[in-house]
């Protein structure tokens, strides 16, 4: 579609955003799942590690309620509900078919809940979200909103990378990815945290924090 | 009535609950509120389809035609001419009554002088072999993405099926809603307004602007700028709009004209459109052609208009206002339905035959208090449709909505929402009350 409104540029870089969000902490909730079925492994470093506070008391707790917590703005259950919220007033821009895997994600996400093994139902989640990136790039024609998606999700990927201390290659990847998407995707950004960006990422040692606030402020508002 | 051979359409029925997967994948769901608390709800499909024959179909087609172009005759004579009233064929009172009547749109002619664009036409088929028109809906008719979609995840799921029948194609009902809107352009964009996600019939919105490759906005993204309207788009641009499918009630469309609460709307849009700079997709000031009370009077309408015999018939319908029809319905309270003209969405209906003896006392000293606000029908004896319920095939209540689009030439849309009540003791098809859809075939042979 060749005109777009300010909302549906918001909704499209923060529908990349939030799928991207889901889509890492899935993986790592699952990670820290497996180590935590025989011994009730220490989760607080994994709320340390994401910035999230601790509201949990318990691994138990904290098992249940960070994929699941429909009251826990941090919970991944929270996250994809926005990244939901953004699609659903998206059909017109991205379409059905690709609306459908955000969808799907939410419909298995709340049979995980349900579920003894729900790590099982996350990995489907996780295909959907693939499939959702995979459909975004084969069936939008308009380039613009290809682009937005996607600067949404580098932009949460640096994010969360910047948090969890990623190594080097990965994070230089990510930087690289950004700098040659963001230019095409209409949004007015600051340049200027592009070219810090590139510096950071050539350092020896990672500034992490830095980069975390540069990522931050990357967008004009 | 066509009734298929099971034979022929076993293969879809076999596959409901696939077609049912595909419509929950995206998301074919209405909105409702419930507590006060917004809801998303899948609405629920049944795969045998009501069947309409190709002969049945022309005639539908003839009455509907008629019916609609009657409708929009009327709503241009009553905000202007007003011959109607002057022969006094319908008493005055009936339109200066009716919350749908706008003064505002005294003397407005519209783009193309199209008042209803888009009428949704709701009939039933009476166990006498007769359809009924039960209501005419000109303001925001909903309901044609529905269908329209299930009949694109049907032949998904059963191809077999649509090989072996001949059934017209109803894919194309964006395309047709879009010629629509683009007659009457008045120079620019197309665009659906929306009150939001949180409206009913949000799916329906987006799903539109989608299949018409259209914007999809909200009143936020529409600006009015001296005597035309804009899309403000992200770079600080402005778009001029010559259409508007608004699904805002007219209310809330105009806070400047209108409700000065509404924050849906969009400032100064009805200035404009009375200066015939932008065109409003169904045109505000319909509802006094759909009151309930009206309703009464379409045949007469068409009469009077047309100078032709209606081809499709009212329900039998009495006016409590009449001391005649008052009479009537005194002494035949009990078989008839009685509907407030101020509601819709099967809301204000109830039957006679439910009420309780204090009730009734109630309700006839508020109709003898207020006659003009309510009117009494005969309860249609209409056909049951069989619906699948748990593998099993039971036979539930059924009402059609045809949809009509009025640009150059009207054209009725081959196929329509079929609504079903789940309930084996309800005559009430509407979503918000529970009630299921089918998809309607009409046949090309």
């Amino acid at each position: 579609m060749g005109v777009k409104s300010v909302e549906n540029m918001d909704r499209l870089y923060w529908l990349g955003r939030y799928s991207e969000r889901v889509y890492t902490t899935l993986k790592l909730y699952g990670l820290r799942f497996d180590s935590m079925i025989e011994e009730g492994e220490n989760y607080e470093e994994f709320c340390e590690s994401l910035d999230i506070p601790d509201i949990y008391g318990t691994a138990e707790k904290f098992r249940d309620l960070y994929p699941f917590g429909k009251k826990d703005p941090n919970s991944i259950y929270s996250n994809l509900m926005r990244a939901y919220d953004n699609a659903i007033e998206l059909r017109e821009e991205i379409g059905t078919e690709t609306l459908a895997y955000i969808q799907l994600s939410v419909y298995e996400l709340n049979k995980a809940a349900q579920s003894d093994a729900p790590l099982i139902e996350f990995q489907n989640i996780i295909d959907y979200i693939l499939a959702f990136w995979g459909i975004v790039d084969d069936q939008i024609e308009d380039e613009e909103t290809r682009n937005i998606i996607k600067v949404g999700k580098r932009v949460e990927r640096i994010d969360l990378y910047g948090r969890l201390h990623k190594d080097k290659i990965s994070m230089a990847r990510e930087v690289h990815r950004l700098n040659g998407r963001i230019g095409r995707s209409g949004l007015h950004y600051n340049k200027g945290v592009t070219g810090k960006l590139l510096l950071l990422i050539e350092e020896d040692t990672m500034n992490f924090p830095e980069i975390v606030r540069q990522i931050e402020s990357i967008l004009e508002v | 009535m066509w009734r298929m051979k099971i034979q022929e359409t076993i293969d879809l029925y076999e596959r409901a609950d696939t077609v049912n997967e595909l419509l929950a994948r995206y998301g074919v769901k209405f909105g409702i509120y419930k507590n006060n608390t917004f809801h998303e709800q899948l609405f629920p499909f049944d795969a045998i389809p009501r069947v309409i024959g190709k002969e049945e179909f022309d005639y539908l087609e003839k009455g509907l035609k008629q019916r609609v172009a009657a409708l929009n005759l009327f709503l241009k004579d009553i905000y202007n001419e007003k011959k109607i009233l002057k022969d006094k064929v319908i008493p005055e009172e009936f339109i200066y009554a009716s919350s749908g009547y706008l003064a505002q749109c005294e003397g407005i002619v519209p783009s193309k002088g199209v008042y209803s664009h888009i009428s949704g036409i709701d009939l039933v088929y009476g166990k006498d072999g007769n359809w009924y028109i039960l209501e005419d809906n000109l303001r925001v008719p909903s309901g044609a993405s529905y269908p329209m979609i299930a009949r694109k995840l049907c032949r998904r799921s059963s191809p077999k099926t649509f090989q072996n029948i001949s059934i017209a194609d109803n894919r194309n009902y964006a395309d047709l809603l879009k010629k629509t809107l683009d007659y009457v352009n008045t120079g620019g964009l197309t665009v659906v307004l929306t009150p939001g996600r949180y409206n009913a019939a949000y799916f329906e919105h987006s799903y539109l602007a989608e299949r018409m490759r259209v914007p999809l906005v909200s009143s936020n993204d529409l600006i009015v700028d001296g005597d035309r309207l804009y899309f403000k788009t992200y770079n600080g641009k402005k778009e001029q709009v010559g259409a508007v499918y608004r699904r805002i009630s007219d209310e809330y469309m105009d806070p400047m004209n209108f409700n000065p609460e509404s924050v849906i709307g969009v400032p100064h849009i009805f200035d404009i459109y009375r200066k015939g700079n932008v065109a409003l997709v169904n045109a505000p000031g319909n509802g006094v052609a759909d009151d309930k009370g009206i309703y009464y009077f379409v045949p007469r309408m068409i009469k009077y208009y047309l100078g032709e015999e209606p081809v499709l018939k009212n329900a039998p319908t009495y006016l409590p206002y009449y001391e005649e029809d008052m009479q009537y319905v005194l002494e035949n309270f009990d078989r008839l339905v009685l509907k407030d003209v101020a509601e819709a969405g099967g809301y204000g209906v109830v039957f006679g035959s439910s009420m309780t003896k204090q009730q009734k006392a109630d309700f006839i000293e508020l109709l003898k208090k207020e006659p003009r606000r309510f009117i009494a029908q005969e309860v249609i004896d209409f056909c049951d449709l069989p619906i699948l319920e748990k593998g099993e095939q039971v036979e539930r209540k059924a009402d059609l909505r045809a949809f009509v689009l009025s640009s150059e030439e009207p054209v009725v849309w081959k196929s329509g929402l079929t609504r079903f009540s789940r309930n084996p003791d309800s005559f009430i098809v509407n979503s918000s009350q529970g009630g299921g859809f089918k998809d309607t075939w009409v046949l090309n042979q």
